[in-house]
């Protein structure tokens, strides 16, 4: 197996392909893995073949102790990206000090290689929820949206990207489809779009859209990331929703919808999550190959 | 067409606390029931803050069993609930939820053992702190001894129970091999909870190191500190004992 000192290498999936192209053609993996506590220490002896790792912003903003003692050591191997669940930006209340200190703390401990929040909202009247509630998407949403993530941007002093989040409900209100409320976004925020495919396949699934017609409606220079991740089909006596659980592999529905979007999102760094019923680190590490292995396919077709 | 604050404010009351805000008729039609693509957001909230309370309360779900805690966390995310976009924070009351509620009575001990599992969470997350620096200490004027005021280590905590909770703890980890029987007039504990590298630890205390302690951590100075172990403990030696919680780190700071 190759490697080289910056944490990258190359995956044994692609070893024979690779070594028989130029060396100058070698290039960082761009696949990556969600980083949990329960794999620090398998992450710091196996130093594991991924590009990158991403971690939940909100778990690092203890004051001290193992979380992030563990983050800078793997820091130091590997490029991080911070991924925020809890900030609420959608919400109608004012944004967290706390939170946003907190994270600006977190990002010059660790200067992550991308910072992401989410198109939802958590919070209202001072109450959290914890979870990633949708918004609806008109003209109103889209403004207050373009002054929050301004607000995060000016305050941390760098772009983020934004994430599209899967959802059980749409808001008769909406007028914009969900992917043209996200470029809009982008283009009048100047962040750019996390995409989550398995997000795209399950609210397609849910709300009967085509998840091409997303794919295509959003322009590939704004897509600075994709998410990949297992969901779970739950049914009801009056039908059914897909959930996003986080507990399995990525369905072969979303790894055919993720080739697409490798052709049309090219190189862009992809991230296997799984956060409910952790495997071993070692079957992290394989969906991440598999992503690696269809964007290297796709990055080649494409050169 | 409603604001998008009061969309969210109908949004909450209707999910969270159950009122009917219509808000279920402001939805798409499209298969499923409002009502029940509502019902998927209000189970998802309950389970996982239950989840984030069994994180942090592992003993107490064992003790209390599945079926009880879920009950115990529903209650709580009703009771307090989340304040915070991060969850540090999230639990912190659930030692006086469970000191009396209804189904407890017959588990006198679960507030204490519930604290004794939330100073371990605090303790868990607390921040670094370096040891106390004893060349400022020896520039002191010992005259001046009595006044100083000593802090504890930022990731320390204090607890008093009349339960033995370090055994009751410790019976209910997942590695134990013990029997799990628990002599429950075996006496009460006084501990310290303390993270060491990154390990937290529980250090049982007598009575004039607990006090001692607990005079610091209430802010006292010196003198009132050694005169509150002493009324505990005759024998008390102040001077080795500073001596001792300043070697192992659990005393690491002093103002005058």
């Amino acid at each position: 197996m190759f490697t080289n000192t910056g944490g990258c290498s190359i995956s044994t999936a692609n070893c024979n392909v690779t070594a028989q192209r130029e060396a100058s053609s070698l290039k960082p993996l761009r696949a990556g893995i969600g980083l949990r506590a329960e794999h620090y220490l398998d992450v710091i002896e196996q130093r594991p073949p991924v590009g990158w790792l991403e971690v939940h912003s909100e778990n690092y903003f203890g004051a001290g102790g193992r979380p992030l003692h563990y983050l800078d050591r793997i820091r130091a191997d590997y490029p991080v990206s911070l991924h925020g669940v809890g900030l609420s930006l959608g919400s109608t209340d004012p944004l967290s000090e706390t939170h946003l200190r907190n994270l600006k703390a977190l990002v010059q401990r660790c200067e992550p290689m991308l910072i992401s929040e989410h198109l939802a909202w958590a919070s209202v009247a001072g109450r959290h929820f914890n979870d990633l509630l949708p918004l609806p998407y008109h003209a109103e949403a889209l403004q207050h949206m373009v002054e929050r993530i301004g607000q995060v941007q000016d305050y941390l002093q760098r772009p983020i990207l934004i994430e599209n989040l899967s959802s059980y409900l749409e808001y008769s209100a909406s007028d914009i489809p969900e992917w043209e409320f996200l470029t809009e976004l982008a283009k009048r925020s100047g962040c750019g779009i996390l995409l989550d495919v398995n997000n795209v396949y399950v609210s397609a699934r849910n709300h009967g859209f085509d998840a091409q017609d997303y794919l295509r409606g959003v322009a590939p220079h704004l897509v600075g990331e994709i998410h990949l991740a297992g969901h779970t089909v739950k049914t009801f006596a009056d039908g059914e929703l897909l959930i996003d659980t986080h507990d399995q592999r990525v369905s072969a529905a979303v790894w055919s919808l993720y080739r697409d979007a490798a052709r049309r999102f090219v190189n862009v760094p992809v991230l296997i999550e799984w956060d409910a019923q952790l495997p071993a680190l070692e079957v992290l590490v394989n969906e991440a190959q598999q992503a690696q292995t269809i964007l290297s396919e796709t990055d080649a077709h494409v050169a | 067409m409603p604001t998008l604050r009061e969309l969210q404010l109908d949004f909450a009351a209707q999910v969270y606390d159950n009122e009917a805000r219509g808000v279920d008729t402001r939805l798409r039609a499209n298969g499923l029931t409002g009502a029940r693509r509502l019902q998927v957001y209000r189970n998802n909230h309950v389970s996982s803050l239950t989840e984030a309370l069994r994180a942090v309360y592992p003993v107490l779900h064992r003790l209390v069993g599945e079926e009880f805690f879920a009950h115990l966390a529903t209650h709580y995310v009703r009771a307090h609930p989340s304040r915070c976009g991060d969850l540090h924070e999230f639990g912190a009351q659930a030692p006086e939820l469970v000191a009396a509620f209804p189904g407890l009575e017959a588990l006198p001990y679960v507030r204490d053992v519930a604290s004794l599992e939330w100073s371990y969470h605090e303790v868990f997350h607390a921040a670094e702190h370096a040891p106390l620096d004893v060349a400022r200490l020896a520039s002191i004027a010992p005259p001046r001894y009595g006044e100083l005021k000593f802090s504890m280590h930022p990731a320390s905590r204090l607890l008093e129970s009349r339960y033995p909770v370090l055994r009751i703890w410790m019976a209910n980890q997942p590695d134990d091999g013990g029997d799990g029987v628990v002599d429950l007039h075996s006496g009460g504990n006084r501990l310290l909870v303390i993270r060491r590298a990154l390990e937290v630890e529980f250090e049982l205390l007598d009575r004039g190191d607990h006090a001692f302690l607990s005079a610091l951590r209430a802010g006292k100075d010196f003198t009132t500190a050694s005169d509150a172990a002493s009324a505990v403990q005759s024998d008390f030696d102040v001077g080795a004992a500073l001596r001792d919680f300043v070697a192992r780190q659990v005393v690491v700071d002093f103002a005058l």
